[in-house]
């Protein structure tokens, strides 16, 4: 499932996917595959990203099931 | 290099490890049963298998990669006695299937006998690495 959260709060600080690489660690093809909803990051990797887009792991991962 | 880079190069490497060791297998049936060599010709590959296979079960058992619960005599016992048996299957149907003359009573024994002791030194040997790997995570977690 596509990470729609991440892509806008990645867009709202007014950060590239290489921006966002660079500051957590990864390369630009993960941040992508994270976004795409086709890879799932480490906790650690979560924690950073959201320290460095300064949300929660709540405001980028969670998700409420449809019912 | 990241997490996932290293994950797919972790998978990669794992993948071209297997198909590595199942080629090695093919060509060591290959030359002892097509060919017809002797076992002395393909020596060299067999330990390098043996050795390999016995490091990767105990890195398996001490690093926690292989789930193992509590140690219970009576499982520890029927391991050893399937793997006994196994060992002498093999053995039986190498020397006494595939070769002509085969083995006569007691030299099968006595085959038997090397079997038991090598199977049971190398679960010994297991056992102690589980044990110690269990005990290292427990270390980790006070």
């Amino acid at each position: 499932m596509e990470n729609i959260k991440l892509k806008l709060a990645r867009v709202e600080k007014g950060m590239s996917q290489q921006n966002l690489a660079d500051l957590v660690g990864a390369t630009r093809q993960t941040i992508g595959l994270i976004e795409k909803g086709k890879y799932n990051p480490s906790l650690n990797l979560c924690v950073k990203i959201a320290k460095t887009l300064d949300r929660t792991l709540n405001d980028l991962f969670w998700y409420e099931d449809k019912k | 290099m990241d997490e996932r880079n290293k994950q797919i190069a972790l998978k990669v490497i794992a993948v071209m490890y297997f198909l590595t060791i199942i080629s090695m297998q093919g060509i060591v049936l290959y030359r002892q049963f097509a060919l017809g060599q002797e076992i002395g010709d393909f020596e060299d590959i067999a330990i390098i298998m043996t050795i390999n296979s016995i490091f990767l079960i105990s890195a398996l058992l001490y690093f926690g990669a292989l789930p193992v619960r509590k140690l219970k005599v009576k499982s520890i016992l029927l391991y050893y006695l399937t793997f006994v048996f196994l060992g002498s299957v093999f053995t039986y149907a190498k020397y006494n299937i595939f070769q002509s003359p085969g083995l006569s009573f007691e030299q099968l024994f006595n085959k038997l006998k090397i079997i038991s002791a090598i199977i049971g030194l190398l679960m010994g040997f297991w056992i102690l690495l589980s044990f110690l790997g269990k005990k290292r995570i427990d270390k980790e977690l006070e």
